[in-house]
């Protein structure tokens, strides 16, 4: 009777476990080896799926474009907001309505912020404008519609988004460290930078391995926002690994095709997030 | 002196970077307010302007009724799922011994590591084979418990004295009638944490809902308002006006409990 009750309580989660993760999980490598359409006969074809993403140019600018979005906005995040939430622990005046208002954005709908920043890009927006002013080349049609600046674009307000998320996780971090560090560095005379560098980074090294792991997780698989802005355009400038997982598999029905390229990005995500743990719990241990 | 007055400066460039973070909904509700659709300069500013057209617009045209009821509706029942579905589930993995409880748990947290990408096809598929696609279940089954959900709970009950279920359980009473009249009450500043974020979860989740419905009566509001974008019979402030109605809600309850939801975002990464 009691074991029985044992497996009612955990039998929603064990359902859920093994049909829309588990499941999913396998069955997604095995289409990756098929030509499975949802009409028409499957058959199986070997790693001719891998092959073919290889050399078809649509995939290879979709990994290139994703590449550069990860690896062009998680710097920026992880400083800028290290930055904010080390200003805010020292509780400056306000740094309650900061920290707050900071984080706001990063709660908000990407469909809701995708839209706002559609508007503000357009021709004659408000950033179109702002970019007339301050004098950078701003693209006639608004920044959404040059192949040159639609992905920056995309990446300005992903990092701006994102933000208030990592400070308000800095922050946790760095209200975690025992208070007596800081005393004895200040006793020692350690002013703000000595203590950023000795004291703080070190300290929270856990959390800023936590933050670049889900962060390059999460920047990975952008795709709502360049559904809502571009839809992969102009000219597949801003086309993502996922955007062209979505189109090949849920558009043209190509599922088996679409299930290789969902699969390398995960081996390459799972190989990144491998790498950061290993490089960061090193430095961790030495300093 | 010195010190004090560097800290007013900073304060000041603080305030400045939270108007750049908070200038785009700024616009986003005064544009809602706008009836005019090309704003230039400050006007977006000038209060005489103001009107609500826009918000009755969207709501008498029909469709968003639609999709704000929908995204209530599931969001609401997804919570109350979790609410349960995450308890029972912690509480058996802290509380019970039995075959695989640290397999299992370690599967709460190794799913939290799968990209979602990866599922999208092989769940459009079970659910189209399943019959569920463009139906409320599609929206609500495969949410109805969460990892994180499993983890908060678990981390939570292990944490609470097991005095009085020991003595509920001498006194006869059934495991049902303890988790749920002794376990439960308990663990309400933990079940706030959870109900919180799976409901702010849900009410802004975009790719599930957009894959597994196909039909405008099923969409929810983050779904319709981007299949909104672009039809030549919704202008900016209307568009605006939705985004309104999507954001709103959700800084209001963030507003209210702020410190809820920090202590849900943070447990995972200072305990984990």
């Amino acid at each position: 009777m009691k074991k029985y009750n044992t497996l009612i309580f955990i039998s929603p989660w064990l359902l859920t476990l093994m049909v829309f993760w588990a499941f999913p999980v396998i069955y997604s490598l095995g289409l990756s080896f098929t030509n499975y359409t949802i009409f028409g006969e499957t058959s199986f074809v070997g790693i001719t799926n891998f092959i073919r993403l290889f050399s078809d140019p649509s995939f290879l600018q979709a990994l290139k474009n994703t590449s550069f979005f990860v690896f062009g906005t998680i710097p920026f995040t992880t400083i800028i907001a290290l930055i904010l939430a080390v200003l805010i622990a020292e509780k400056i005046p306000g740094h309650r309505i900061f920290q707050a208002g900071y984080f706001i954005p990063s709660i908000t709908s990407m469909v809701v912020i995708a839209l706002i920043f559609s508007s503000l890009y357009a021709r004659d927006g408000y950033l179109h404008l702002l970019g007339n002013i301050i004098g950078i080349e701003v693209p006639e049609n608004g920044y959404l519609f040059s192949t040159k600046t639609a992905l920056p674009a995309i990446m300005v307000m992903d990092i701006w988004v994102a933000i208030g998320y990592y400070v308000l996780l800095f922050l946790a971090g760095i209200k975690s460290i025992p208070i007596e560090i800081y005393e004895a560095a200040k006793l020692d005379g350690a002013r703000f930078w000595r203590r950023l560098f000795s004291v703080t980074i070190p300290q929270i090294t856990p959390i800023l391995l936590f933050v670049l792991v889900i962060n390059t997780i999460r920047s990975f698989q952008v795709f709502v926002e360049i559904y809502v802005m571009t839809k992969g355009g102009p000219l597949g400038s801003t086309s993502t690994v996922v955007y062209f997982v979505f189109d090949e598999g849920l558009q043209k029905f190509n599922m088996g095709y679409a299930s290789a390229a969902a699969y390398l990005l995960f081996v390459i995500i799972l190989g990144f997030s491998l790498l950061q743990m290993k490089l960061l719990s090193r430095k961790g241990m030495t300093s | 002196m010195s010190h004090r007055l560097s800290k007013t400066a900073l304060s000041i460039i603080m305030a400045l970077v939270l108007v750049g973070m908070l200038f785009p909904l700024i616009y986003m509700l005064l544009t809602s307010l706008k009836e005019i659709t090309s704003l230039s300069g400050l006007r977006l500013f000038s209060v005489s302007e103001f009107s609500f057209k826009n918000y009755i617009d969207m709501f008498s045209r029909g469709g968003i009724t639609g999709f704000v009821f929908n995204s209530a509706f599931v969001a609401v029942i997804v919570t109350v799922g979790n609410i349960i579905f995450c308890l029972m589930s912690g509480y058996a993995l802290a509380r019970k011994r039995f075959f695989g409880n640290k397999l299992l748990f370690i599967s709460a947290t190794a799913v939290l590591m799968i990209p979602q990408h990866v599922v999208i096809i092989p769940v459009y598929i079970l659910v189209s084979k399943l019959g569920m696609h463009n139906t409320y279940w599609a929206l609500i089954l495969p949410w109805l418990v969460n990892p994180l959900g499993i983890f908060l709970m678990r981390q939570y009950i292990s944490n609470l004295p097991d005095d009085c279920e020991q003595a509920a359980r001498i006194d006869g009473a059934g495991e049902f009638r303890i988790l749920f009249q002794i376990v439960m009450p308990l663990c309400k500043p933990a079940l706030a944490v959870l109900a919180i974020q799976v409901f702010l979860t849900n009410w802004n989740s975009f790719l599930y809902p957009f894959i597994l419905t196909s039909s405008p009566e099923l969409y929810t509001l983050p779904v319709g308002l981007a299949m909104m974008q672009g039809l030549q019979q919704i202008n900016l402030g209307q568009l605006m006006a939705g985004s309104t109605i999507a954001a709103l809600p959700v800084i209001v309850v963030f507003l209210l409990f702020q410190r809820q939801i920090t202590e849900g975002i943070t447990a995972g990464a200072v305990k984990g």
